[in-house]
């Protein structure tokens, strides 16, 4: 028995130190963390979510997204995300106070998701003021900004094509941070099935299928590093700033273009001018739909997503999750958030498939994913801060 | 001297016994009281083995179909339960607590039940805790297909699931206690150093976590931390240390030579209990942690080399001269190749947990790679290897089919090897596309999916090796084996002779 107490002592002291050192003392580090504030007690961040997007989480946690999904942004000299367009800055403890169970994950089967809310057009978190300009003929057949704000543009630098610089140009000059600068745009939203599409009523985007703009609102960080090669870029600004930008950074860009870029604010005949062949040819998930479809990382870009992810990006190994999703007869009016589907799988006539109530929390979960709230602690690597030395650049 | 059941109940004392025949007498006692330990395991073991073998069938399942639902994504896309992401969880979940804990606990009970020299007393305890641990793993994975997972890695099972199983865990540890207590003197064997240990941390770690992060939650990403610090030293100090003590068996006790040294054994243990407890969160590297928990665990993992190296040599200067045994020994041949992984699994877990390589393994298949080094290439067969032996002595017979053993080793290894290098191939490979963001995402699980479609080929290897194994098993639990004493060589017996 003597020599017994020595072993069991030892089995228990090497596990306690174990225990207190990777869980007792870094809770006391970082276990117990609030709320960041500015000075007024404003501005607080992170918030609780509302019961909808709990409600979310909880479907993620049952269908095992975690297991291909991260949501967590390294730090620029730890990994490319920041490059990916990931997020801006990297993720830090406070981000997830709130977060229970936290999904950190370690699994990069699929992208990141610490920023996909963020990334989402921002006419689906405007949806009421968007909602109050008809569509006109004119608007509807407007190079609308699905394809420019989905990220089909070679945006963000990696490319010298005038729209990216045009769109680049208009970020910076545009006064309000560039996550704002779409929101402030009074922009209306097209018909209910194509909700997605963001119509700009300046003169600019009615005069039409040729003008090819730069979309004041993508900001880098949501557009895609690398995408189609398509010039094609199209939207429309009534901010002064910004329309101002575009016209004279970018007077090559507004000169008629087969590779113009047409949103598919309707199902119909200007759709297929959207499917240039670059575009085509882009096996990105990061490229626009193509063939127009909702405005990517929308509220109706993710259920068709989830429903079938391979008519967004024919490369995806992610399942589909059907049984989300209900199949019915359409009675009366088409519901409005009716999975739009394109080519074979779409619903047969009198058909709809509508998302099930988990869906929609699923999709609610998804869009509230957002780490772009500056944080005390952390660096931010983009404005509004001016840009870090050094690693800014690359 | 044929690797067959030796004269020597302690391999610390084998030189004297083999050197002095007048207590070859003592040694047939011996052998009685042996056979009657053995007799008194029975049920219990061979209870424990029986269920790990179904569950590993099904994790085996469960994993192909994982695996292939990899790059054919559109199979049963409309039925919720048979999404990737239950399968997936059901298929980690069935093998760390259906077959890897099973497998591990049985084993544990016979070397405990030999190595304290005294008959199992109440085995209906451990019956009926075999009995409620199964039941535990069901609603385990059944909570998980109906989607009840906790979201947790290698903790999905909802807190039903987990609270019946810290309960026939009480009943299985608390027997494990009394054996102990009721042992024979003598020295406290390595073997049993493991295992007393294995038996204790993981009440500790299971609980802690438990705790952690159901009943008094941690904030935020604290759970995060508190979830690797569980699956990490699940790995190392449950299924490693039972594996690792019953090397420290297996191998002396087949080749019939004491362990080369006690203090080199001292030393990886303790060392192994000080600086594999510490690793895990390296699996989070470059999160958002403070650096310092991240670069200790990245140390630790790092000082794991001593522990290694001590195990390693001890081993090898065991096994010097009598490497060709593994010839004949099947419990040899998986033991060896066991321990062999082992070194492997931890000098691959320093590689790809330096910061510099983290940069493109980090977030890919490597790390399931990984996984799979330890669980199975090191864990599994080594436990293969003991119940190659541990069986024959429970039932009464003899494996009946030499080449039913060996296709089981063929295929279990050739299958095993095959996974894990192209999981840590293709995640290299899927990292670097990952690292490059002028490459599109869609690239990099581009880039990897010819890797998977070839670890769903090694996924068929092993499924064959597992029927295989459990076809032949059942022909044991239904005295179907030979009723031979030479146990089953795996090439004829004349030729293990000739060697010495």
């Amino acid at each position: 028995m003597k020599d017994l107490m020595p072993l069991l002592l030892g089995i228990a002291g090497t596990l306690f130190f174990s225990w207190a050192g990777l869980t007792l003392i870094p809770n006391v580090q970082i276990g117990h963390l609030e709320p960041q504030m500015d000075e007024e007690g404003n501005d607080a961040y992170p918030l609780p979510q509302s019961g909808m997007v709990e409600r979310g989480r909880k479907v993620y946690v049952a269908n095992g997204c975690v297991y291909c999904h991260t949501q967590q942004v390294r730090a620029d000299y730890a990994g490319s995300d920041i490059d990916r367009k990931w997020g801006e800055r990297r993720s830090a403890p406070r981000d997830y106070i709130f977060d229970r169970p936290v999904l950190l994950g370690k699994m990069r089967t699929g992208p990141d998701l610490a920023n996909i809310g963020k990334r989402a057009p921002a006419e689906d978190q405007n949806a009421a003021p968007a909602a109050v300009n008809s569509p006109t003929p004119a608007s509807a057949s407007a190079p609308a900004a699905s394809a420019a704000r989905g990220g089909s543009s070679p945006a963000a630098g990696s490319s010298l094509s005038p729209a990216a610089v045009a769109a680049a140009a208009a970020g910076n000059a545009s006064p309000s941070p560039s996550a704002t600068a779409v929101a402030n745009l009074p922009v209306a939203g097209a018909s209910p099935p194509a909700d997605v599409a963001a119509v700009g009523n300046s003169p600019a985007a009615s005069a039409a299928p040729s003008a090819a703009v730069a979309s004041a609102g993508s900001s880098p960080a949501t557009s895609a590093a690398t995408a189609a090669s398509s010039p094609a870029v199209a939207t429309a600004g009534t901010s002064p700033a910004a329309s101002a930008s575009m016209i004279t950074t970018s007077p090559p860009a507004t000169a008629p273009s087969p590779a113009v870029a047409s949103a598919g604010t309707s199902p119909a005949p200007s759709a297929p001018a959207a499917a240039n062949p670059a575009a085509n040819a882009a096996t990105s998930l990061d490229a626009a739909p193509a063939t127009g479809g909702p405005l990517q990382y929308s509220a109706a870009w993710h259920h068709q997503h989830l429903y079938d992810p391979r008519s967004i990006n024919p490369d995806s190994i992610m399942p589909a999750f059907r049984f989300l999703y209900d199949k019915r007869k359409v009675s009366g009016q088409r519901a409005a958030d009716a999975v739009q589907l394109v080519g074979h799988d779409s619903a047969r006539d009198g058909w709809e498939i509508v998302p099930t109530y988990d869906a929609r929390c699923l999709v609610a979960y998804l869009m509230s994913r957002d780490q772009s709230h500056a944080l005390n602690e952390v660096k931010s690597v983009t404005p509004p801060s001016p840009p870090a030395p050094g690693k800014a650049a690359k | 001297m044929t690797p067959t059941e030796l004269p020597l109940s302690h391999p610390g004392r084998s030189a004297a016994l083999a050197q002095s025949s007048a207590e070859v007498t003592a040694g047939e006692v011996e052998n009685v009281e042996r056979a009657l330990i053995d007799a008194s395991t029975r049920v219990p073991v061979l209870m424990f083995y029986t269920s790990a073998i179904v569950w590993l069938l099904i994790g085996t399942l469960l994993g192909g179909f994982t695996s292939f639902r990899l790059h054919m994504p559109d199979m049963f896309s409309g039925i919720a339960f048979l999404t990737w992401g239950r399968i997936r969880p059901a298929h980690m979940n069935v093998m760390v607590f259906g077959w890897a804990s099973m497998v591990g606990i049985g084993t544990a009970i016979w070397l405990m039940a030999r190595l304290c020299r005294t008959t199992l007393r109440h085995p209906l305890l451990l019956v009926g805790g075999a009995a409620l641990w199964n039941l535990g793993v069901l609603l385990g994975v059944g909570g998980i297909l109906a989607g009840g997972s906790t979201g947790y890695q290698w903790l999905e099972f909802p807190r039903y699931a987990a609270v019946v199983l810290f309960v026939a865990y009480t009943l299985i540890i608390s027997w494990a206690f009394m054996m102990f207590r009721f042992r024979r003197a003598g020295p406290v064997y390595v073997t049993q150093w493991y295992l007393i240990a294995a038996f204790l941390w993981f009440p500790w770690l299971y609980g802690a976590a438990q705790v952690m992060l159901f009943f008094a939650p941690v904030q935020g990403v604290m759970q995060a931390a508190v979830n690797w610090w569980f699956a990490n030293n699940l790995m190392f100090l449950w299924f490693g240390s039972i594996a690792l003590g019953t090397a420290y068996y297996m191998i002396p006790k087949v080749i019939g030579r004491p362990v080369y040294s006690y203090h080199l054994a001292a030393i990886g243990f303790w060392t192994y209990a000080f600086f594999a407890s510490w690793t895990g969160m390296q699996r989070q590297v470059d999160g958002p942690f403070p650096a310092w928990m991240v670069t200790a665990s990245i140390a630790a993992l790092i000082f794991t080399i001593i522990p290694v190296a001590t195990v390693g040599l001890n081993h090898h200067m065991t096994m010097r001269g009598y490497f060709p045994l593994m010839r004949y020994s099947p419990t040899l041949r998986f033991t060896v190749f066991g321990a062999i992984a082992y070194t492997v699994f931890s000098a691959v877990g320093v590689l790809i947990s330096l910061r510099s390589l983290a940069r493109y393994t980090h977030f890919t298949q490597a790390s399931i790679g990984f996984s799979h080094l330890g669980l199975y290439a090191f864990y599994t067969m080594v436990m293969f290897g003991s119940m190659y032996y541990i069986v024959p002595r429970l039932v009464g017979r003899e494996w009946r089919y030499a080449s039913l053993i060996k296709l089981h080793f063929w295929a279990s290894t050739y299958g095993v090897s095959l996974m894990i290098l192209m999981l840590l191939v293709g995640g290299l490979v899927q990292g670097i596309s990952m690292d490059n963001p002028a490459l599109s995402f869609s690239e990099s699980t581009q880039s990897v999916l010819p890797y998977l479609r070839g670890r769903s080929v090694s996924g068929i290897l092993l499924t064959v090796a597992h029927f295989v194994f459990a076809f032949h098993f059942g022909l044991m639990l239904f005295g179907l084996g030979r009723t031979d004493r030479v146990p089953t060589f795996l090439n004829p017996q004349q030729e293990a002779q000739n060697t010495h």
